[in-house]
């Protein structure tokens, strides 16, 4: 495949009259993609994912699966050895050094340790993101104002990092996520880290940040996470992209052996 | 534009605050650095004064034998005043001289000399486009004259000035490279050292969007306050030092040289923080060129 390089521009540019026809386009796909760390060993093998607009989307399967590896792809972090990964209608995998920061503007991501900065307050690391747009001062902290309150931190601005507990510091990830308003949000085990009711709770914030429209993908290999929603969810199993739009049944076998954690009934596949 | 700058200082500020002591640590090598730099530019610009102030001195001292008679003066003087380079003449006395000393306030160390002690002398103003074969023709035909102890046309004390500024400004220009290399070598490193303290921040910058040069620029000024400040401490030290000498040798000096020393003029020490400032600037650049990809 001769692979050329290209700016990133996204097909739907602010200012610019809503088009029925961009709006209808999915959000995010993956076309054949590959991708190995070893060449014995592929991580995604010939994958194939489309997200639509405004979809919630568990990404799940084992340990070593690639749902991390999938989540990179898609803000740059790392590059697909072949096929296309297109966001907004645009080939992420063929960007160049000087476009990813471009992207990434466009997607709030939120990471297992939270990747927040210690040494900074609450307010410091969600107002990073809109320091980097360059917008003034006021309008910022109005801004921050509204997403912490919208996370359950209001008032919290002057707080150290460091003096949270993970919940709350994972609420403010995930108010840096989308404090600039991004069309879509990628989540890498967000509640990796959390005791189970916390992770309900975060959870339940990211199904909230939802409700406005926003499109978020949710790896996890949490599966109380995937029993409790009735979500979409992509199973990751030997490279490749299973689909169960309607959310996980666990079926129930008494005469047969344990049904594999990560086996689903197949609904829709992605070959 | 200054909210923009605003918002600069603050992220400066923000990121920077937690490497306080290194920072402190940098200016201080930086000032030690600069302080040989500042102390070899002043020597230079007080040798560089006194240099102009002997080089077109225009006068020659002819020093009497004693016992030469007021006639042979008289005699000499009407010669003199006959030559074409000379402007005119004046006869100082032995009392004459020691009073002229006494009145440039030298009062305490050469006033208590008798007057014997200091030469008479027939002091010739020379014209303005007199040169220099000229005066040397002029003192080789007094040097010949039996009443004539001595000439000084003070052209070997500027020949030895002039070659004295030549070389401070050699050892200025090796020193300037010294501090040259030290605020590269300094700065680079303490920003690299800086940079891996704050890898988290720099992954987090550009995980959200930010481009290099966004993460670098705190860095860069951070550098520039690094060599400003240092430049600026050893300039403050110098002139705390050079008003502790002055106070006590100023008269002694202005009497031996003909000129009162004085400190660096406002251009060159903003000129020498202003090169702190972008010499520090580039060798933060240096430091961090290479950002960690994410």
């Amino acid at each position: 495949m001769v692979r050329t390089v290209s700016a990133f521009r996204p097909a739907l540019r602010s200012g610019q009259r809503f088009d029925a026809s961009a709006a209808a386009r999915p959000i995010l796909s993956f076309e054949s993609v590959f991708k190995s760390y070893r060449t014995d060993q592929p991580v995604l093998r010939g994958t194939n994912l489309v997200v639509e607009r405004g979809e919630f989307v568990f990404i799940t399967g084992p340990s070593g699966a690639g749902k991390s590896t999938l989540l990179r792809l898609v803000y740059c972090a790392e590059q697909a050895d072949d096929g296309r990964i297109l966001f907004l209608g645009r080939d992420v995998a063929r960007l160049t050094e000087q476009s990813i920061p471009v992207l990434r503007r466009n997607m709030g991501v939120v990471f297992q340790d939270f990747r927040l900065v210690p040494a900074w307050t609450v307010f410091d690391n969600i107002a990073i993101p809109l320091e980097i747009l360059g917008l003034p001062s006021r309008l910022i902290r109005t801004r921050v104002g509204e997403v912490l309150e919208r996370v359950g931190l209001a008032g919290r601005g002057v707080d150290m990092v460091s003096g949270l507990s993970g919940g709350e510091q994972q609420r403010v990830a995930i108010a840096r996520a989308i404090v600039g308003e991004p069309a879509l949000i990628l989540a890498d085990e967000p509640t990796g880290n959390l005791d189970p009711q916390l992770a309900i709770d975060i959870l339940g914030l990211f199904e909230e940040i939802h409700e406005t429209g926003t499109t978020i993908l949710f790896a996890t290999h949490d599966r109380s996470l995937l029993e409790v929603r009735s979500h979409r969810i992509v199973v990751l199993n030997e490279g490749r992209a299973i689909d169960v739009p309607n959310g996980l049944a666990v079926p129930i076998d008494e005469a047969g052996p344990p049904v594999d954690e990560f086996t689903v009934p197949m609904t829709r596949v992605a070959v | 534009m200054i909210g923009g700058s605003m918002a600069s200082v603050g992220r400066v500020w923000r990121s920077g605050r937690g490497d306080g002591k290194v920072y402190m640590l940098s200016v201080f090598s930086l000032a030690v650095a600069f302080v040989c730099l500042s102390s070899a530019l002043l020597v230079v610009f007080n040798l560089r004064a006194v240099e102009m102030r002997w080089a077109r001195a225009g006068r020659i001292s002819v020093y009497l034998r004693d016992g030469t008679s007021q006639d042979q003066v008289a005699q000499l003087r009407r010669a003199l005043e006959q030559t074409p380079a000379v402007a005119s003449t004046r006869h100082v006395t032995a009392a004459d001289a020691r009073k002229e000393m006494v009145e440039d306030g030298v009062a305490g160390s050469l006033a208590v000399l008798p007057v014997e002690a200091f030469p008479a002398s027939i002091e010739l103003a020379l014209t303005d486009e007199v040169t220099d074969q000229q005066v040397a023709a002029i003192a080789q035909k007094l040097r010949d004259m039996p009443s004539i102890e001595s000439v000084e046309t003070y052209q070997r004390w500027t020949d030895r000035i002039s070659a004295l500024v030549r070389g401070g400004v050699a050892a200025s220009a090796v020193l300037a490279l010294v501090v040259l290399a030290a605020v590269v070598s300094v700065i680079s490193s303490t920003m690299r050292f800086a940079l891996h303290r704050r890898r988290i921040e720099v992954e987090v910058l550009k995980l959200v969007g930010a481009t290099d040069r966004f993460v670098r620029r705190p860095f860069l000024v951070e550098g520039a306050l690094q060599g400003a400040l240092g430049a600026a401490a050893s300039l403050a030290l110098l002139a705390l030092l050079y008003a502790i000498v002055r106070g006590k040798f100023d008269d002694e000096l202005g009497v031996l040289l003909g000129v009162h020393p004085t400190f660096l003029p406002w251009e060159i020490m903003a000129a020498m923080v202003g090169s702190g400032a972008v010499l520090g600037a580039l060798s933060a650049f240096a430091g961090v060129r290479k950002l960690s990809a994410v």
